[in-house]
């Protein structure tokens, strides 16, 4: 069974984590087309080679990023989503009841 | 040491029907009940060896939040450097970290601490401080493994290395024991290393039935507060 | 033979001679020394015979001694298919042997072999095709009946089978020279080492082989080696081990007993040997015809003669060793026939050549001759070698009872290639290379092609160093690995002899000759792979540990290629055959109890699965469902009814911007409510799919407890720390669903009843109106109270710590006793709910529906900037309904009940399914839910519903809910 490294809890056996997808950035909820939201929300890059992916620690739910050839299966690394996500997001603030 | 019958009392352990069945005798703890003994002559032999203790009555807490680590800080509470590690208190209370923003406080077999029940009266819900209180004595049973074959036992439901030399005192693991979600910290009971189990309450039988089926091999069986206490006196030179 | 006629010690290593046993093998007693293989006390007896071959009923013996060959498959009582060559003999066991008819020495079905030239390669794969049927009516049965291996015991009833972890800076796969060279090095530089071997016995080939020297050279070697293994306290043994499989990142199958270790080590060193190979000839497989090796085996490990007067082929050195054996153990060597036309003579050569054995070079064995009884071979015909593989037209019969083949070997390479490290085959010199380790995997030994002692030592130790610097524990260079000469060439070319009568198998398993495979190429199935699959080389049970090489030789010959182009199958795990039970394990499944599981069993609740929970489904008899739903269903909407809600999911998010994470995350408004108030949530996905429900409280302007189904909760949670690791706001999300357990607690009387055990908080519907939320006390213990209308009756929800949640159960039932309170089920809150029109998510949704088509509509804010699936929902929304969620009723009382599931139809069209339906006791008809087509989905229109056995219901749409549409019962 493969190992990963949890950036909260080290190495552990693969069958810890849950796979979330690859990191992809959402579109603008308000001003993108509806081609690029179908895009978004329908098809994946699914390439050969450096991916970027979502994985969760399960016992800790705790997630973080791993970066993965697709290729080779090889895990080159894994950080906290902090290093990707660095700034607070805000959507256009309308008064809402 | 009086007797108590645990339906008696409003705290139940999950678990005090399967005690019951082994033949627990029942000592009062807070608002619940804890196997005090189990009317077993070797019961601190079998303890030193592979011994199981129902320890989810006693006093716990946690607390989460980013500005959970300054508000433990300011109430004299000596932190773990880093996630996954726990240390010992003055009072022999146990922090254990979790995360960054997560801590978890385990009082000892002697309630000699007080700190769990000092910072849950100091707690208060307050506007804009992220520090929060979990209800771990409700969300987590508690066992506590003890004696010499622990990490033997502990290798046939967990993948993570748990022998003395990879796993000394202060280790956390939150892992997955026989399939199920659980936190484990390295302990010494006195001289005896031991393990805390806790885990979803609602997983209690289960685990339970688990455990002691993985430590029929060493013999291993449940013992009570007292044989603890007996072990933790022994020698303890810390 | 008796016992006591054994070869003397040191012969003998596995046996205590101080233990007699007897066993039963077939309908004759036999004695065996306790220590003994099934097969070598059977051979010490003079029982050569094993089992009978699996198409043409050939007698077959002893070939490996090592467990490496079909030949020696035995059935057990309970066992079939147990290696007897390597399975203890226990005392009063009872043996037969497999896959014959009448008796094992006069098989009535060993007929089919003369007709073998109507079952050529390919056999199964043509009948399977034409003519028509063949197969199931004539092929089938026939086939069925005569060919297989054991019996199995249905009866069988597993034993205690479990698993183990096991972590180790380094392991070491097989304990040869080699292997313990290997540990030593790794062990004397710090490194924990775990040492797994197969065998009883520490020393691989040292135990049984021949060095050059004094005739105990290799058992010196092998003391001195053991028992520095024994002494280092790094080092971890395990015999009697075997390592079925490498997965990645060096996590090893080791199954030893009735346990299978899953072995994590930090760096492997693969030490596995080779494997000795049958030389090809005609009536190769005859019982007495067996591998050098095993004839070592059959002497060194259990003090059997293996036979009178021998024949020794070999097309290297290690032939002659086995004939110095062979003489030293009392046996007539009638002669070495060498393959090679010149052999270079060395130690053990000049010693046979010395006892006066004759040495006949550049010759093979033509054909094996068996005795009348066609059980036992009794001479060879030895010629000439003319050419590759082709014999002189005459040659010379000598008399034998005992045949060994050595005429070279192929790796042990089944681990590396799990690994995907890759089989190479130089035609040149016939030998084998591995290449492409992954990192952190080593290997030494005969592996490699390694066969001189020294070479083999220091090879072991090399690899040791290289692991050791892998992991870090030495920076020291280490010396240069050994390089292979030409002593280490002990394969012979060609050792493969066609004859026209055929039978000489390369497969001992599924009787495959040259001429199968031949056919096969011919047939035009040329790749290695094809030729595999086509004649099912390599597929028995010895998984072409004897015939994967002579394949590929002969595969090659046929194709015109060279055996390197040709190359060999794949080797996958695992590497011998396993128990399901060891795959299996102790097999527990996760099991959630409540707090009040108990008081539900002691009040004959039939518990339902619920994902890993354990729920009532209804309190009764098993075949009283109906019954008791209605029973427990009426007397919430007359009385009172108490139902275990502890397996709800329950996230609490806290916080300053706890009211925008909600906004986001679930498709309604919550900036503005007010705290102590409840809202319904939904949450749907970035497709606009609904996914989960709840109900969000506000108990603080920073705190929300929010509820969510049992089967989401996890999900939910992780959704929503996902979204916050992008979003990052200043909010905390903890999961507490097992902090809190809970009880709905409905019916018309439900407030009188909580009024009893609640104190502190004033329950008057002024005060505490539906969909309000307070905290306060049920019976002393601080709880949350929630005032919702899950099943349409006012109503309490009150969730309180988990370990109070029994003694919660018993104070509530007890104060309700007056007022007719009853616990109710999962059936009957469903029904209860279906009345109420209310929907559950996974059961009245899929996943395609968004919240317009299951009538959620008005649970999505419209004006917030954003949710999740905000986007989808509009854009769906645009483009207008394709189904709808309606609720129906059927008047007529005949008709049967629809199901789940059952189709809704317009005329032909399927236009919908039912998603839930119930038989109402409350209003006396049968009602339900259905994605209908829109257009059918208007209150009083019809639909008709396939129900069951194909009958048609005709339903009635009618406007949701069922029950008290102005919601006066839940708002009392």
């Amino acid at each position: 069974m493969k190992l990963m490294r949890c950036p909260l809890n080290g190495w552990r056996n693969i069958s810890e984590f849950t796979y979330g997808g690859e990191v992809e950035s959402m579109p603008n909820p308000v001003t993108d087309a509806s081609d690029v939201w179908a895009e978004y929300l329908f098809f994946h890059q699914n390439p050969a080679g450096l991916v970027h992916e979502w994985w969760c620690h399960t016992a800790t739910s705790y997630w973080f990023i791993a970066e993965r050839n697709t290729v080779t299966d090889e895990i080159i690394k894994t950080y906290p989503t902090s290093e990707l996500f660095q700034k607070r997001v805000d959507f256009s603030q309308e008064e809402s009841t | 040491m009086t007797t108590v019958h645990p339906e008696t009392l409003k705290r139940r352990s999950m678990l005090y029907r399967k005690l019951a069945t082994e033949g627990a005798r029942f000592e009062r703890t807070d608002d619940g009940a804890a196997p005090a003994s189990y009317a077993n002559a070797n019961e601190v032999a079998c303890a030193r060896k592979m011994g199981i203790a129902d320890l989810t009555t006693l006093p716990r807490i946690g607390f989460k939040g980013k500005d959970t680590p300054a508000w433990l800080v300011q109430h004299g509470v000596k932190l773990p450097g880093g996630p996954n590690q726990a240390c010992l208190q003055q009072d022999a209370t146990l922090v254990v970290r979790l995360s960054n923003d997560e801590h978890l406080l385990l009082d000892d077999v002697e309630f000699s601490g007080g700190l769990v029940a000092r910072l849950a009266s100091l707690w208060a819900f307050e506007s804009d401080r992220l520090c929060y209180k979990l209800l771990r004595e409700h969300s987590h049973f508690w066992l506590l493994l003890v004696g010499e074959y622990a990490s033997a036992m502990l290798a046939k439901v967990c993948g993570v290395d748990m022998q003395p030399k990879q796993f000394p005192f202060g280790c956390v693991a939150q892992t997955s024991v026989a399939r199920n979600n659980a936190i484990v910290v390295r302990s010494l009971l006195g001289t005896t290393p031991a393990f805390h189990l806790l885990a979803d309450s609602a997983s209690a039988e289960y685990l339970w039935f688990c455990l002691l089926d993985a430590m029929q091999e060493f013999n291993g069986g449940a013992v009570g507060l007292e044989a603890l206490r007996a072990l933790a006196r022994e020698s303890n030179s810390r | 033979m008796s016992v006591e006629e054994r070869l003397p010690a040191p012969a003998g290593l596995l046996l205590d001679r101080s233990k007699k046993i007897s066993f039963r093998f077939q309908d004759k007693q036999y004695e065996a020394w306790q220590g003994d293989s099934i097969a070598s006390a059977l051979a010490a007896s003079g029982q050569w015979i094993l089992s009978r071959s699996f198409k043409y009923h050939r007698p077959r013996g002893i070939l490996s001694m090592a467990g490496q060959d079909a030949n020696a498959l035995v059935q057990l009582p309970s066992d079939p298919n147990t290696l007897a060559d390597v399975t203890p003999v226990s005392d009063q066991l009872a043996v037969v042997a497999q896959n014959f008819k009448g008796s094992l020495e006069h098989d009535k079905h060993a007929w089919i072999g003369r007709f073998s030239r109507f079952m050529p390669a390919g056999f199964y794969y043509k009948a399977f095709f034409r003519p028509k049927g063949v197969w199931e009516k004539i092929w089938a049965p026939i086939i069925r009946s005569r060919a297989g291996l054991g019996v199995v015991d249905t009866n069988y009833t597993s034993g205690y089978f479990d698993k183990q972890y096991a972590f180790t800076d380094v392991a070491v796969i097989g304990a040869g020279p080699a292997g313990l060279s290997a540990a030593l090095a790794a062990a004397n530089g710090g490194a924990s080492v775990l040492l797994v071997d197969e065998n009883r016995l520490l020393g691989g080939s040292l135990t049984y082989a021949r060095l050059a020297g004094a005739a105990d050279a290799a058992a010196r070697h092998r003391e001195q080696l053991v028992s520095a293994v024994g002494a280092h306290a790094n080092i971890t043994v395990m015999c009697e081990s075997m390592c079925n499989g490498w997965f990645t990142d060096n996590w090893l199958a080791v199954i030893k007993g009735s346990r299978l270790y899953k072995v994590r080590a930090k760096e492997v060193i693969v030490c596995s040997g080779s494997m000795e190979q049958p030389a090809i000839f005609r009536n190769n497989d005859l019982p007495g015809i067996m591998l050098g090796s095993a004839a070592q085996r059959l002497i060194k490990w259990y003090a059997v003669r293996p036979g009178r007067q021998a024949v020794v082929l070999t097309g290297n050195s290690h032939g002659y060793g086995v004939a110095l054996d062979l003489l030293d153990a009392g046996v007539r060597v009638a002669a070495v026939v060498d393959m090679r036309a010149e052999p270079t003579a060395d130690a053990l050569s000049r010693a046979i050549a010395d006892r006066g054995v004759r040495i006949i070079t550049g010759s093979a064995i033509y054909e094996a001759v068996p005795d009348a009884s066609k059980n036992h071979v009794v001479a060879v015909e030895v010629r000439g070698i003319s050419a590759r593989g082709r014999c002189a037209d005459h040659g010379e019969r000598i008399p034998c009872d005992l045949v060994c083949m050595s005429p070279g070997y192929t790796p042990a390479y089944q681990l590396i290639c799990h690994a995907g490290g890759r089989v190479a085959y130089d035609d040149a010199t016939s030998m084998f290379t591995l290449e492409g380790l992954p990192q952190h995997m080593h290997m030494a030994g005969s592996v490699t092609g390694m066969y001189v002692h020294e070479s083999v030592c220091a090879e072991g130790r090399y690899a040791g160093r290289a692991a050791l610097q892998s992991l870090g524990l030495s920076t020291e260079d280490i010396e240069p690995a050994p390089v292979r000469g030409l002593s280490d060439r002990v394969n012979f070319d060609w050792p493969i002899f066609a004859h026209p009568a055929g039978k000489e198998f390369v497969d001992f398993d599924e009787d495959l000759q040259i001429h199968d495979i031949i056919v096969s190429t011919l047939d035009g199935y040329e790749d290695i792979q094809l030729v595999k699959r086509y004649t099912t080389v390599g597929m028995g049970p010895s998984q072409g540990r004897h015939s994967a090489l002579a394949t590929a030789r002969i595969v090659a010959d046929a194709t015109g290629r060279t055996v390197a182009e040709t190359g060999v199958t794949t080797a996958r795990p695992p590497f011998a055959p396993e128990r399901i039970a060891h795959n299996a394990g102790r097999s527990f499944y996760p099991e959630r109890h409540s707090a009040m599981h108990h008081r539900h069993l002691e009040a004959g609740a039939q518990m339902l699965i619920a994902g890993a929970w354990l729920r009532p489904a209804f309190y009764g008899e098993k075949g009283q469902r109906d019954q008791c739903m209605a029973r427990e269903a009426l007397n919430v909407r007359q009385n009172v009814g108490l139902v275990d809600v502890s397996t709800l999911g329950g996230i609490e998010v806290r916080g300053p911007d706890a009211a925008e994470l909600l906004q986001r995350i679930y498709t309604f408004r919550f900036a503005k409510q007010a705290v102590g108030r409840c809202r319904y949530a939904v949450m749907a996905n970035e497709q606009g799919v609904v996914i989960d429900d709840g109900v969000a409280c506000r108990l603080h302007e920073q705190l929300y407890y929010v509820t969510a189904t049992t089967g989401g909760v996890d999900r939910v949670y992780q959704s929503m720390l996902r979204w916050n690791a992008q979003w990052r706001l200043n909010v905390d999300i903890a999961n507490v669903t097992s902090t809190w357990c809970g009880v709905n607690i409905a019916g018309p009387k439900s407030r009188e009843v909580l009024r009893r055990l609640c104190t502190d908080v004033d329950l008057s519907s002024q005060a505490f109106p539906y969909m309000g939320v307070q905290e306060g006390h049920v019976a002393e213990i601080p709880a949350r109270i929630m005032r919702v209308g899950f099943v349409g009756e006012l109503g309490y929800e009150i969730h309180v710590p988990q370990h109070y949640g029994e003694y919660l159960w018993d104070r509530l039932m007890e104060v309700g006793v007056e007022y007719g309170i009853q616990p109710f089920g999962i059936e009957a809150q469903r029904l209860l709910r279906l009345e109420k029109g209310h929907i559950i998510i996974g059961q009245d949704t899929d996943a395609m529906s968004f919240p317009a088509e299951v009538n959620l509509d008005w649970a999505v804010a419209k004006e917030k900037p954003f949710f999740v699936g905000n986007r989808a929902i509009q854009e769906v929304n645009t483009r207008g309904l394709t189904r709808k969620l309606a609720g129906f009723v059927i008047e007529d009382a005949n008709a049967p009940c629809p199901q789940e599931s059952h189709l809704v139809l317009d005329g032909d069209r399927m236009t919908g399914r039912v998603t839930s339906c119930y038989v109402s006791p409350t209003l006396g008809k049968t009602i339900g839910m259905a994605f209908v087509a829109p257009e059918q989905a208007q209150p009083g229109s019809t639909v008709t519903i396939k129900s069951t056995n194909g009958r048609l219901v005709e339903a009635k749409i009618v406007k949701l809910p069922f029950y008290d549409p102005d919601n006066k019962r839940q708002e009392m």
